[in-house]
């Protein structure tokens, strides 16, 4: 799985959750866009972390060295 | 990354609906008149409502103000407020209205006319004093000076014939009606002031003037301060009427009492009669007027304490004895509470109903005129209340509608700062940002499991707890169940990220993508292994765990995380500013503010991020430090083996001055703009066009405060110094500071992985069951009291904190308050 791939799970996932949560908790157009906010900054952030820790991984500099013991 | 985050609010503002929670809700000052038969009613009716804050007009206010008085004045007499007396007669709030304000009539009445009497006295005692000392100088005066008369006749006699010329000296001695007539005056002078009315009087009338002081033995009381002084008696003599006002106005601004005097002898004995008589009657007089005061303060001081309890507490005895017989203590706070707020409603001129004024938001306008009609229906009054809007230029308090939810969150905000009116309110994000950035500090999903199912209790047992007296760390746990609750899910998320379950690894999401080198695995503690799959598609690859490269492979990615993620939030933060300045319709904010700061933070810390991806997409091995200390030191040097991509020197020396100019962009250009709209505006130059009502509210306000305050330049001008040093060290400081992330998420793997290793694995490898389960009950309260107590709350501060200066700096103001409803839903929270 690339990270475009990927990229494209987590916002699929948001796009989802944003409908879910706009037909489940239906409360007028502001209380809507509240709760797409919420989702948004929720998917936005996971997907941050989620790519930074890919991307980091990708093109390793150092590599695990395991331990004497092990 | 920033500008990603900004979608949501964005669309607050033109196209879409306003967002919930991104402003407070629009308020409005409303008065309502009421009548006096329902009242009570109303206000017990609003009360449930609880969308009105009442504004404390007087009536309370005013009779403390009338108790301070009888205090003060009682202390000054020096009678004390006698103890109280237990008798428990009930006093109607408006009978002491009434009778306080009596007193308080008499007793002003009584002050004015002893002290008008008592400054009568001292005067007729100066004046007796002037009687007497200068009498005596006109005594001496007049002695020597008859002997003077004599000698010069004498000497006439003597030589009268011999010189001629002198004799038209004798003739203009003798003569009385050549002599120039001299004038005085006399009365009391300060000691102190006594040697400068001298000199002044001496050069005023160019020594024309004779001046004769005596000191007075005892200190006198000065009519008009009160206060005793010790005083030299004065009589100035003197020739012509100008330097007569000189010489009075001399007097007047040394404060020297002038009075009366008759040269004649047989005058001044009888006014001193006369004086002394009238002091005698004086005296008696204000004896008397003493005593009368006496009298009624002692009076007042007899009920002072009684009533001063009652003023603050007579309701609160009153029902708390109701308490005990009706046992319905809802009912009881209810109707103490209704007539707290009666008294603080102000009574018409004609006494026939109730001013009440308050804040509500405006879309309870309809309610609270239900609520109104409904309280008149029902008191059977036979007029309405009146409500009306009125028009203000006070900052309306901030109310948000929070749910059960989202209160947790918007109280972690107001901890800081409650947002100034319709401020763009943080709240919003924290509710994501603040449980992710404690995630990213807390990443372990065994523990956000634990405390999953720790919340998960308070929340299945919500409506059974929230009415249960709870201790104060379970009160506060259960008040932040949702916030917890929060932490917890993305816990887990970062958990799974750092793929870490009590520190230890799974392989949940596929296959390790490291493997050794050969089948014998023989360079793989020297070397290491090598990636022979494509990277571990989610978090951190579970090889690592236990490796010797494990802690520089996951300081570098935590430290670059940790950058990575400050310059989103500030950048969310910056752009937030620009939500506000669009809101509140000011366009210096944006241009000279929002934009140079977005520039600045981007090109020096977005430029960073940017170099941080681009090392990770191409694996290169640059050295970020190196490029970015060089870029300010050296910026037009070859970057050598740390290029990342072509054309990057070019891209730096924009960077850089782009970051320059951005400084003074901030700082010169807004001060000097506002001191030029200020001076149109003093011209009546600059007509605005009429916006729609509620812009025109913001803008009204906005203008009524620049234009009545005087406009210092200084000062602006300093503030803006302040504000650009800020946030230009603090660009620099506050990415510093979200390397907390970084240190934190550090601590807690390691600690996590130091208890499960030297404890758990250490236990199991006894082959002892007993030390096994020892070990394991060590593990498990290490891992409580350590990990999921301290720790979960050392994150959360460090979170509070990103949150409270990193983040809200960049935009929240935080100066308004709070709007606190008369509610009586929120009567049991604020008692006992």
């Amino acid at each position: 799985m690339g990270f475009l791939l990927t990229t494209l799970i987590f916002f699929l996932v948001g796009v989802v959750a944003a409908l879910s949560v706009c037909l489940c908790c239906n409360g007028g157009p502001s209380t809507n866009l509240f709760h797409f906010t919420l989702v948004v900054t929720a998917v936005v952030c996971c997907w941050m972390m989620w790519a930074i820790v890919y991307l980091a991984q990708l093109k390793p500099l150092i590599v695990p060295i395991l331990s004497e013991g092990e | 990354m920033g500008d990603y985050h900004s979608h949501g609010g964005g669309r607050g503002h033109g196209c879409c609906p306003p967002m919930d929670l991104m402003r407070s809700e629009p308020m409005q000052l409303v008065q309502i008149i009421i009548p006096i038969e329902s009242a009570h009613l109303t206000i017990s009716y609003l009360g449930d409502l609880g969308l009105l804050q009442f504004k404390d007009i007087k009536r309370c206010g005013e009779m403390a103000r009338k108790l301070r008085f009888f205090r003060e004045q009682m202390t000054k007499a020096g009678i004390s407020p006698s103890a109280m007396s237990l008798t428990q007669t009930h006093i109607n709030l408006d009978d002491l209205e009434i009778k306080l304000g009596e007193l308080e009539a008499e007793l002003i009445e009584v002050n004015t006319n002893s002290e008008k009497l008592q400054r009568t006295y001292n005067e007729l005692l100066e004046y007796r004093l002037i009687l007497q000392k200068a009498g005596e100088f006109f005594y001496s005066a007049q002695s020597s000076a008859t002997a003077q008369q004599r000698e010069i006749e004498a000497q006439q006699v003597f030589d009268g014939s011999l010189d001629s010329p002198l004799l038209l000296e004798q003739e203009s001695l003798a003569d009385p009606s050549k002599q120039v007539k001299l004038g005085f005056v006399s009365g009391l002078v300060p000691k102190e002031k006594s040697m400068a009315f001298e000199r002044i009087l001496f050069r005023a009338t160019r020594g024309n003037m004779y001046l004769k002081q005596v000191a007075v033995d005892d200190p006198v009381t000065d009519p008009v301060s009160g206060e005793k002084v010790a005083k030299n008696v004065f009589v100035v003599f003197y020739s012509g009427e100008r330097t007569k006002t000189k010489i009075l106005k001399i007097c007047e601004a040394f404060g020297a009492n002038r009075y009366p005097f008759t040269e004649d002898v047989g005058k001044q004995m009888q006014m001193i009669d006369e004086v002394s008589g009238k002091i005698s009657e004086l005296k008696t007089t204000i004896d008397v007027g003493l005593i009368h005061r006496d009298n009624i303060l002692k009076n007042i001081g007899y009920q002072f304490e009684q009533w001063n309890h009652l003023h603050y507490v007579s309701i609160d005895r009153f029902y708390d004895f109701l308490n005990f017989t009706k046992a319905q203590i809802f009912q009881v706070r209810r109707e103490k509470s209704i007539y707290h707020t009666l008294n603080m409603l102000s009574l018409d001129v004609t006494k026939k109903c109730v001013v009440a004024e308050g804040w509500s938001p405006v879309f309870a306008t309809s309610q609270v005129q239900d609520a109104l009609k409904q309280a008149t229906y029902d008191s059977n009054s036979q007029v309405g209340s009146i409500f009306q809007v009125l028009h203000t230029k006070e900052s309306p308090p901030t109310y948000f509608r929070t749910n059960k939810f989202t209160s947790a969150f918007q109280e972690i905000v107001d901890a800081y700062g409650v947002a100034k009116y319709q401020e763009a309110n943080p709240g919003v994000y924290t509710i994501v940002t603040f449980p992710f950035l404690f995630a990213v500090m807390f990443g372990d999903w065994g523990h956000g499991i634990c405390m999953l199912l720790a919340t998960m209790y308070f929340i299945f047992r919500e409506k059974k707890l929230s009415s249960q007296k709870l201790g104060d760390i379970t009160e506060m746990t259960f008040g932040g169940r949702y916030v917890i609750l929060m932490m917890a899910i993305f816990s887990i998320y970062t958990g799974l990220i750092y793929n870490e379950f009590f520190s230890v690894p799974f392989e949940l999401f596929g296959k390790s993508a490291y493997a050794c080198r050969d089948p014998s695995c023989s360079d793989a503690t020297s070397v290491g292994l090598i990636k022979v799959r494509s990277t571990y598609p989610f978090g951190v690859d579970p090889k690592w765990h236990g490796t010797r490269s494990e802690l520089p492979f996951l300081n570098s990615l935590k430290m670059k995380m940790s950058i990575l993620l400050g310059v989103a939030q500030m950048n969310l933060g910056i752009v937030l500013s620009y939500f506000n300045a669009n809101f509140f319709k000011n366009n210096l904010n944006i241009w000279y503010q929002f934009v140079p700061q977005l520039i600045f933070l981007n090109s020096l810390f977005g430029y960073l991020s940017l170099l941080i991806i681009v090392k990770w997409s191409i694996g290169s091995k640059a050295d970020l430090y190196h490029v970015m200390i060089y870029m300010f030191l050296s910026p037009t040097d070859d970057l050598g083996e740390n290029q990342l991509f072509p054309g990057q020197k070019t891209l730096q020396l924009v960077l850089l001055f782009l970051a320059l100019i951005s400084v003074p962009w901030m700082l010169f250009p807004k001060p000097i703009l506002l001191k030029k709209q200020h001076q149109e505006r003093q011209q009546g130059q600059s007509y605005t066009l009429l916006r729609s009502t509620e812009e025109s509210l913001e803008l009204e306000q906005d203008h009524s405060s620049q234009g009545h305050e005087e406009f210092e330049f200084s000062e602006i001008f300093v503030h803006q110094l302040i504000h650009t040093i800020e946030f230009v060290l603090g660009a620099v400081s506050n990415t510093a500071s979200y390397l907390r992330l970084w240190a934190l998420s550090l601590a807690h793997a390691e600690l996590s992985s130091v208890f499960y290793e030297k404890v758990l694995l250490l236990a199991w490898g006894f082959n002892n069951i007993i030390i096994l389960i020892v070990g394991f009950i060590v593990f498990v309260f290490a891992t409580v009291g350590v990990l999921l107590v301290m720790e979960t709350l050392s994150a959360f501060l460090h979170a509070l904190r990103l949150h409270w200066v990193e983040f809200q700096n960049k935009f929240y103001e935080g100066d308004g308050y709070k709007f606190l409803p008369f509610s009586f839903a929120l009567l049991g929270e604020d008692e006992d």
